[in-house]
């Protein structure tokens, strides 16, 4: 007869094997080969070649990522805060059936919008120019860091409203109330009364959005140049070009160390009971 | 139950059909064009006067990582009794390799039309010897598009071109070397223009101490990138061709006139291909040495290659340049279909400014340069 204990490891591990051997296998086999030469021995030469390649990439990825992280939480602060403390029912109707649709597009398909949408001579350009906003020759294409940081506020925005909505309509109403009834402005009982008591789910979202928007190939590949570009493509590119698996994994390395820092965060926040993402 | 029964069902399909040996798979690396090509004409073709044979077309790929996947795949089959691949169409950059690690079939003496092959590229793929292993499916060419209504005089070399950017800012676009090969093609125009001896690079041999000499044009390069736009791919260069947003931009001709031909592009561009040139390359048929169909592979590529197939599949459906000498090609082709190939870059343009990609050490070379120097 089997103990509830073995019971519940059988239970459990389909999962482990399969996690142990997508995930932790490959893992280990990519940080192996990123310190180690063809023939076993340790070096750090991948590294090197990685920085003296691709430093600029490097600051570049992090830069980027962390820019679309802080408009994405503006937005949804918004956006949830709208929802939540809105008044006008009309208003909070529209952007309630709205705001989620970015969700249920696939990257590669925001980035082929965006391509369009953001060019020189694109629609949004073009629409400002045949509402008689702009002058066409003062247009300029978006096409660059900024068209790779719209395109990831749009589709992670919805992802964090929706999690900020969400505890923000399961905090208490009557301190809201409370801070209405002695003339806080909306404005300020969001940012000073609803936003300390939701923060926690603020941060899980924002961790979860850096790593995605860190690991996201199509969008700079699709909506910038090359040049500087996201570590993503800098990775394919040694693949494809060279067959280069070791300078890859390293830069695999250095991605793994930035979503540490975001990681580490989000274990923290886990951990601690306040959090329910 | 019936889900089951079908499931299994379809499982011993899938396991018996590598054994019926009547499956042709020919694996193209490239864009989703020359899947096409093989699927929509190629194909039923060979099983018209095949009968009982089914040619499957796979891709891989645009670009040289294209071939780097057929390459990987054939490297791990290696121990194994048979390919799964019965053709293959690659680059040069793997030909090469896959030559060097015995992964290819030395077929041409089999095959009658390789007699009619007299390109240098058929022996010669980046300074590695594939003479017996490939034939020429086609021969592209990269070249300069430009927008005739703003560019009258377009420059006639990369010199005139640095100067013209400098002057327009912003006027100019290429796509790097990340996005595509005619970004590369540019980058290696551009040191053949500046670097020095640009035979060498092309012919070999190769010298590690070389490289420092591009120094100079690398930095040149860094430079003039300032003033020009990097766009998303070819496609990207093309799109913003259409769009007015540039003027000017290294493409593939095929894909120019392609695109032109759809209406993608409006007539008023035109193509040039500025001195001292830039590079072509062809894509090679070639057979997986350990192929289960070798007979049929070689009848496949008999007519791919023949005279017929060159000029309507490879002339008139694609705008590229034949794999074969052209001059079989007299009587089969009707005199516009073969001008349209010659109005803006004339035969003689070809002669003298055509160039081959470098050999693979020097080719490699520049496009880490290129990180080193110019993109970091």
């Amino acid at each position: 007869m089997l103990s509830q204990r073995q019971l519940a490891l059988i239970l459990v591990a389909p999962g482990l094997l399969l996690v142990a051997a997508l995930f932790l296998y490959p893992l280990g086999f990519s940080l192996i080969s990123a310190f180690t030469k063809p023939d076993g021995s340790l070096t750090l030469d991948w590294f090197a070649k990685a920085y003296e390649l691709y430093s600029t990439d490097i600051v570049f990825t992090v830069v980027i990522v962390l820019a679309s992280c802080g408009l994405t939480a503006l937005a949804a602060i918004v956006i949830a805060g709208t929802l939540t403390l809105g008044e006008n029912p009309w208003i909070v109707g529209t952007l309630k059936a709205l705001y989620r649709w970015p969700l249920f597009i696939p990257f590669i398909v925001a980035a082929q919008c965006m391509r369009t949408f953001l060019a020189k001579n694109g629609l949004m350009n073009n629409t400002f120019v045949s509402l008689g906003l702009m002058e066409p020759l003062s247009a300029v294409s978006y096409l660059d860091w900024r068209g790779i940081i719209a395109t990831f506020v749009w589709k992670q925005t919805p992802f964090v409203a929706l999690l900020l909505a969400g505890a923000l309509a399961s905090i208490d109403r009557a301190t809201l109330e409370a801070g209405r009834n002695l003339g806080a402005s909306r404005v300020r009982v969001l940012v000073e009364l609803a936003l300390p008591q939701v923060m926690p789910t603020l941060l899980v979202a924002l961790v979860l959005s850096f790593v995605t928007m860190l690991s996201v190939l199509s969008v700079p590949m699709m909506v910038a140049g090359s040049q500087p570009t996201m570590l993503t493509v800098d990775m394919a590119f040694r693949i494809n070009s060279y067959g280069d698996y070791a300078t890859a994994n390293a830069l695999g390395v250095i991605t793994y160390l930035i979503s540490a820092g975001a990681a580490i965060l989000y274990l923290k926040r886990g951990l601690s009971k306040e959090a329910a993402p | 139950m019936r889900i089951l029964t079908i499931a299994c069902s379809l499982a011993a399909l899938m396991a018996a059909s590598p054994l019926s040996a009547q499956t042709l798979n020919v694996a193209t690396a490239g864009d989703q064009n020359m899947v096409d090509y093989v699927k929509d004409y190629l194909g039923p073709m060979f099983e018209k006067s095949h009968p009982g044979v089914k040619v499957v077309s796979v891709g891989t790929g645009a670009g040289d990582s294209g071939s780097q996947k057929i390459y990987e795949k054939l490297d791990a089959q290696k121990s194994s009794a048979t390919t799964d691949f019965d053709v293959v169409v690659i680059h040069q950059k793997a030909a090469g390799t896959m030559v060097k690690e015995g992964l290819l079939a030395k077929y041409t003496d089999k095959v009658d039309t390789a007699k009619l092959v007299s390109s240098e590229s058929a022996k010669n793929a980046l300074g590695a010897d594939v003479s017996g292993f490939v034939i020429p499916m086609f021969q592209s060419q990269t070249a300069l598009a430009y927008n005739a209504d703003l560019l009258k005089s377009p420059p006639n070399s990369f010199a005139e071109l640095r100067d013209w950017a400098k002057k327009n800012p912003k006027q100019f676009g290429y796509n790097g070397i990340k996005g595509g090969m005619s970004g590369v093609a540019f980058v290696a125009g551009w040191v053949y223009a500046f670097g020095g001896d640009a035979d060498r690079l092309i012919k070999g041999p190769y010298d590690p101490a070389v490289k420092a000499s591009w120094d100079g044009a690398l930095a040149d390069l860094k430079e003039f990138n300032k003033s020009v736009v990097i766009t998303p791919g070819n496609a990207g260069t093309l799109d913003m061709l259409n769009r007015g947003e540039i003027a000017i931009g290294p493409v593939w001709v095929d894909m120019f006139y392609s695109w032109q031909a759809d209406g993608k592009l409006p007539p008023n561009m035109k193509l040039k291909l500025a001195s001292p040139g830039m590079p072509g390359q062809p894509m090679y048929y070639a057979v997986p040495e350990k192929t289960a169909n070798r007979k049929l592979a070689e009848e496949f590529i008999a007519l791919a290659t023949s005279p017929q197939v060159q000029a309507d599949g490879i002339v008139k459906k694609f705008n590229w340049y034949p794999g074969i000498d052209a001059k079989n090609l007299e009587g089969k082709l009707d005199q516009a279909a073969w001008n349209k190939l010659f109005t803006d870059i004339t035969p003689s343009d070809l002669a003298k400014n055509a160039k081959s990609f470098p050999i693979a050490p020097y080719f490699n070379d520049i496009l880490e340069g290129y990180e080193k120097k110019v993109s970091n």
